[in-house]
């Protein structure tokens, strides 16, 4: 079943949670809502799933409006981010609670729970209680129990965020799999970038109750729609240059082509560069570069991480090298390099459009 | 020092345990005053008195001691009397109690801090001056006493009948799914049609209450000096016990298994009886007990609005006052023997439960601890 949630705005008193959001989540996909905390991720969430109403705007499932409808009309299952589980209850009543108050009959109904606690991997410990099971069970005992009614969407509210590392991985892929078998309309809450590139199909970024960007994973991240995607997904480094006649200058002595702005006036731009998109060299090369000091080297995982200062301007960046390339250059601290981007993103800021 | 040598392995020797004072340790003779002085006191203000009311009572046998419970019509009534004001102050306290307490803890409106502030005032308004409030509103020279002596009968079919018809509204709106396609049976109905039922609900009621005479005819409705005024004066002391129980119980557990049964599909109904009452019911239970002790025991309140009609308005309390006034002593320690048995009843119930409830909230900071954000 598809969500349309069409210009709904939220306050919470004085605070605004959501102003005018639009969305739309397409039948059977697996969307993210990504975001800082207090982006307003999980009221979007919660109103989606009715446990909170919208001051203004409308929810449709399917075309059909069902703002006015209660949580327990919309046929939603939602997962809290604390599980919320009945801790009084089995873990076999718990996945069947939601059959059990639509009158579903108990034999039928335990046939439901144990398929269900196959499909978790939990089977024989239905008779144990929440307190009993490790935070990961519990996850799953969630899930299950808001997927037991057969619901026509799923909403999980950061559901992996109280996990230790290891078993989030785990559990990201597992809900990955699930997600294929089951073809819910699902949509979950994350402030992980990493967990909503790895686990959504599209991924919707949202900062101070409003959309900054809907898109796939790769859209998002390669081709980020202004200065807020691309400082909030991963590491980035911000040179302060000016745009002229196609040329933009990033620091003294290093001018790339950008041809989107023509214009002969001068413009103050921030150009943003990711780690890993920073190359360096032990010797000038024919591209313009810039020279640099490596201040620190971190040769920790599966990438080194390099902590540069530039002699020009003293300004610190950070770039990314593979492990090959670390052990070719063989780098030290102290070391004088040549810096340069091999792709930027530039940024216009809005004042000094208005400055002009 | 010397070691002895197993195999070549080196094994210490046994280290005698040493009576070591620890620092933060007082010296003994603090200790063994301290501990005396405290005895000492609970003894002679506490232990000593409930004795003796066990003892003055039995002072004169079994025998006196149960005909003075039983045989004096009036102390029976008076134990008859209790029994029927508690259990009524009870539930009615309980109502009370559970909706303050949901109110409080799941909803944010104006008023709210107000409210929280109200429910502690029966604890700190004298109950002498709780009493002298529902005098002066239904006494017979009060606010509404004299409107209920003459036509106060006449006006309670009425109301019944309007509650009754209120609450088929009240369940239709609250309980009707919000979809449309979700309704089935009744749940179809224009609210044109549960209007006109709740009419004829009304019609049917007030039909019902004077054919089989439910209210007396040529009789005046008493408050004051009569058993109402004991249920409002008792029920008014003991109003914040259930609700100061259950608020902090409520906020604990917080509403989020709530919400999960409401998206699960349940009714708030069943939400409250599947999910809040099981996490509470220690709590609640709790606050029954501490109600129903109170309850038992209130003089104050009561005093004023009894009247002490002997056999008719007597209370437990007011009859031992009564007794001991007319210097019946053991009458009036039979008396006192029971409510102390009550008392001391409720006393081993609470400490039982307290091993429960702490056992809920350790069950909570538990998983709280695991919410931590990684």
């Amino acid at each position: 079943m598809s969500i349309q949630v069409k210009n709904v705005s939220k306050n919470f008193g004085s605070f605004a949670a959501l102003t005018d959001v639009n969305l739309e989540v397409p039948t059977g996909s697996l969307l993210a809502l990504l975001g800082p905390s207090g982006s307003g991720k999980t009221t979007l969430l919660r109103i989606i799933a009715g446990l909170e109403i919208a001051d203004q705007g409308t929810i449709h499932h399917d075309q059909e409006d069902i703002s006015q409808f209660t949580a327990r009309d919309r046929k939603v299952g939602f997962v809290f981010q604390h599980y919320a589980l009945f801790r009084h209850m089995t873990i076999a009543d718990n996945i069947g609670y939601g059959l059990r108050v639509r009158g579903v009959k108990k034999p039928e109904r335990e046939l439901r729970v144990n398929e269900l606690l196959t499909l978790i991997r939990l089977d024989g410990l239905g008779g144990r209680y929440p307190g009993q099971l490790s935070g990961g069970q519990r996850q799953r005992v969630a899930l299950a129990r808001a997927l037991a009614a057969r619901p026509s969407v799923l909403l999980l509210d950061e559901p992996f965020g109280a996990l230790d590392a290891k078993v989030r991985t785990e559990l990201r892929q597992w809900l990955r799999k699930l997600h294929e078998e089951i073809q819910v309309t699902s949509v979950f809450v994350t402030h992980d970038q990493e967990e909503a590139f790895e686990v959504a199909d599209r991924v919707v970024v949202m900062n101070n109750g409003k959309i900054e960007q809907v898109g796939t994973p790769g859209e998002v991240f390669e081709h980020p729609a202004n200065r807020f995607v691309m400082d909030f997904l991963g590491n980035v480094n911000v040179f302060h240059g000016r745009v002229q006649r196609g040329l933009a200058s990033v620091a003294p002595g290093l001018d790339l082509a950008y041809p989107d702005y023509q214009h002969v006036e001068a413009r103050n731009a921030d150009v943003y560069v990711r780690p890993h998109e920073l190359v360096i060299e032990s010797d000038q090369s024919d591209t313009a570069s810039l020279r640099a000091k490596v201040v620190h080297v971190n040769p920790a995982g599966s990438r080194t991480k390099v902590e540069l200062q530039l002699l020009d301007s003293g300004l610190l960046v950070n770039a990314e090298i593979t492990g090959e390339r670390f052990a070719e250059l063989d780098l030290k601290s102290g070391d004088t390099v040549h810096v340069s981007p091999r792709r930027v993103r530039v940024f216009i800021p809005e004042q000094s459009q208005q400055a002009h | 020092m010397h070691v002895e040598t197993l195999g070549g392995v080196a094994v210490p020797p046994p280290v005698a345990p040493v009576a070591v004072r620890r620092p933060q340790e007082d010296p003994a003779w603090v200790r063994v005053s301290l501990i005396t002085i405290a005895l000492a006191s609970i003894a002679v203000l506490v232990v000593i008195p409930i004795v003796n009311v066990f003892v003055e009572a039995l002072a004169a046998g079994p025998g006196v001691y149960l005909q003075s419970l039983f045989g004096d019509p009036d102390t029976r009534q008076s134990i008859l009397l209790t029994l029927t004001v508690v259990p009524i102050a009870l539930c009615a306290n309980l109502l009370f109690g559970v909706t303050a307490a949901w109110s409080i803890s799941r909803f944010q409106f104006p008023g709210r801090t107000l409210l929280v502030a109200l429910i502690d005032l029966p604890f700190s308004v004298s109950p002498v001056v709780a009493g002298l409030m529902f005098v002066l509103i239904f006494g017979l020279q009060g606010y509404f006493g004299a409107f209920l002596r003459r036509d106060g009968y006449a006006v309670l079919p009425y109301l019944f009948a309007f509650w009754g018809a209120a609450l088929l509204v009240i369940g239709f709106a609250l309980f009707r799914p919000t979809n449309p396609r979700a309704r089935r049976g009744p749940w179809r109905a224009t609210w044109l049609a549960v209007l006109s039922a709740s009419a004829v609900l009304f019609g049917l009621l007030l039909f019902a209450q004077q054919a089989l005479q439910v209210w007396p005819d040529h009789k005046s409705l008493k408050i004051i000096f009569a058993t109402p005024g004991l249920v409002l004066a008792t029920s008014f002391v003991t109003f914040p016990f259930v609700a100061r129980e259950l608020i902090p119980v409520m906020d604990a557990v917080g509403p989020d298994e709530e919400l999960a049964a409401i998206s699960l599909g349940a009714s708030g109904w069943q939400m409250f009886w599947h999910v809040t009452v099981p996490n509470v019911k220690w709590g609640l239970v709790y606050g029954i007990i501490l109600c129903n002790a109170r309850a038992m025991g209130e003089f104050g309140a009561v005093y004023v609005v009894s009247g002490h009609i002997a056999g008719q308005t007597d209370t437990m309390p007011l009859r031992i006052e009564k007794l001991f006034q007319e210097y019946n002593l053991p009458g009036s320690f039979a008396v006192a023997s029971v409510l102390t048995l009550v008392a001391i009843f409720t006393l081993v119930v609470k400490a039982t439960l307290e091993h429960k409830v702490p056992r809920v909230t350790a069950r909570i900071g538990e998983s709280t601890a695991s919410k931590g954000k990684p």
